[in-house]
């Protein structure tokens, strides 16, 4: 583990010694990390590595076995998690569930908690913060259920951004999101980074991103199996701790710097 | 029509209980609980059998009380096992309702009843009854009131709404308690076979014609007047079962705004000044 001293703003997220077991599966075997102010890192490993389980913990919906999770420097509470924004990859909502985006951004406000019985212009006036830098006037109107991939990540995050968060989760942001609106997306990312001084956790199974987004990578396979600058960890071996031993990363024309892992091969 | 006690006391509880059921419906549908409406519906039956054998002349409590304890027990469940919802649902839906059965088989004299608990009598209603729908209302409107926005973001996403300090567990227990109560007084109006269609025929009917949230509670809770009011004055004027009618009125309602919605979406049709 290493000094936290190093770091002299100080740590927005500290996880020690996390383990978690569902059914009889150890799905978390002693996970420790940190993460500095500030930062944009990514939290990378394959399907079923406990990404979602470690994502869980963090938003304080899975109680750990064992091990110390603090954010900010203190344990998660109700409190803890106001300062927190999180982005999920998607709504569980019916497409007959029409809540427009106007409305749902109003749930987030304590001003605008009653939008039932609210003026549009009201309501609008109180969603100024974040209605010009997210482009989200034209969307207003639109019920959330129908937005495209990368339409309802804007929302979502103008949704966190709007309790004035200095922790930004986001579980697999580009997951059903096409190549333009992934490029948008993240430099979407880095304005509200640089903007609003976010401390920001990519939490992804998408390498292609890391390598150009985040100062920091821990890859995670039931452990955090490495850790370092995007350049390091996407060295082979290290991505083979993560990712499995058929795993070969490598660079192809869309972009510079752009890694994919190649599927496992059928050893001859 | 209006001159009868009986009629007034009927015309009350469809004021009251039909767009409380057009406005929760709602979140019954959004959220999926359709079927956990049927499954507690199905399973008062128990609790009218009970109570009719521990000598109650209305069972009306004894059968909301088996109903919490159904939906109670769905939520224990669900959280205890990995069994689907649908499996935990329809496994006390039919042990219930067999009991209920049995229960009523071993009773004598009560045979009437059965059909007044499987298809409604509105027209029977007591002033106790009107009374309980009338706070229930007040309880359901004010409570919906305070937390249509925590129960809107806990429909969207309950994690999102954990993360953003709601008490995710306490809403959702305050939620399906809620639902029970609205659902096992509403069968007196329409009884436990038809009970559902009071929490899924007006949302349905509002989001035909709806664009946003607002909108459709406002419309559904229209709808749930409509049909309610609509049917029992049709159910009078043609002397037919108060329940199905009403069923049938706020069916009505739907395919009636199933066409206005197609009528609205359909494309302008070429004049002869644009060509």
């Amino acid at each position: 583990m290493p000094d936290i001293h190093f770091h002299p703003g100080g740590l927005a997220l500290e996880v020690r010694g996390l383990r978690v077991t569902l059914g009889n599966t150890p799905v978390l075997r002693g996970v420790d990390f940190h993460v500095p102010r500030g930062q944009v890192v990514a939290l990378i490993g394959p399907n079923g590595c406990g990404k979602t389980t470690l994502l869980r913990c963090l938003l304080g919906l899975q109680r750990p076995e064992s091990g110390e999770i603090r954010i900010f420097g203190r344990h998660i509470t109700a409190e803890v998690l106001r300062r927190v924004g999180y982005v999920p990859q998607r709504l569980a909502l019916d497409q007959s569930f029409i809540l427009s985006v106007r409305e749902f951004l109003c749930l987030k406000l304590r001003e605008t908690r009653h939008w039932f019985w609210q003026s549009r212009r009201k309501t609008d006036g109180l969603l100024r913060a974040v209605l010009p830098e997210f482009e989200l006037g034209p969307l207003l109107d639109r019920p959330v259920a129908g937005l495209s991939g990368g339409q309802l990540q804007r929302v979502l995050i103008a949704f966190s951004l709007l309790g004035n968060p200095e922790l930004l989760l986001l579980d697999e942001p580009t997951a059903g999101v096409d190549t333009p609106g992934e490029n948008s997306f993240y430099e979407l990312i880095t304005q509200i980074h640089q903007r609003h001084r976010l401390t920001v956790v990519l939490v992804s199974h998408d390498l292609s991103m890391v390598y150009r987004h985040a100062a920091r990578v821990y890859a995670l396979n039931g452990v955090i199996c490495c850790e370092g600058t995007p350049e390091e960890v996407m060295s082979a071996d290290s991505l083979r701790q993560a990712y499995g031993i058929h795993v070969t990363p490598y660079h192809h024309e869309h972009g510079p710097g752009h890694h994919h892992v190649l599927p496992p091969q059928p050893q001859v | 029509m209006f001159s009868e006690p009986y009629m007034q006391r009927a015309f009350l509880a469809a004021i009251l209980l039909g767009p409380l059921c057009g406005l929760l419906g709602v979140f019954v549908t959004a959220r999926r609980m359709a079927f956990f409406s049927d499954t507690v519906a199905h399973s008062s039956l128990a609790g009218v059998a009970l109570g009719l054998a521990l000598g109650f002349r209305d069972p009306t409590w004894v059968m909301v009380g088996v109903s919490l304890l159904v939906a109670l027990l769905i939520l224990w469940l669900r959280e205890r096992t990995d069994l689907l919802s649908d499996t935990i649902m329809a496994l006390l839906m039919s042990t219930f309702m067999a009991a209920g059965l049995i229960g009523y088989s071993l009773l004598r004299g009560f045979r009437g009843d059965l059909d007044r608990y499987l298809f409604g009598d509105i027209f029977s209603i007591g002033p106790e009854e009107v009374v309980l729908a009338f706070i229930l209302a007040m309880v359901v409107f004010g409570l919906l009131f305070v937390w249509l926005s925590p129960l809107t973001l806990l429909t969207v996403h309950p994690d999102l709404a954990h993360v953003t300090g709601l008490p995710v567990r306490k809403l959702n227990l305050v939620f399906v308690v809620l639902l029970t109560l609205v659902v096992a007084m509403s069968i007196r109006l329409l009884g436990i076979i038809l009970v559902t269609s009071l929490v899924v025929i007006p949302p349905a009917t509002a989001r035909n014609l709806a664009r946003n949230l607002r909108q459709e509670s406002i419309l559904s809770l229209a709808a749930g007047l409509l049909g309610g009011v609509g049917g029992l004055i049709l159910s009078f004027q043609l002397n037919l079962p108060g329940g199905p009618t009403i069923v049938v009125t706020s069916s009505a309602l739907f395919v009636v705004s199933l066409v206005g919605s197609h009528w609205r979406q359909r494309p302008p049709q070429p004049t002869l000044s644009r060509i």
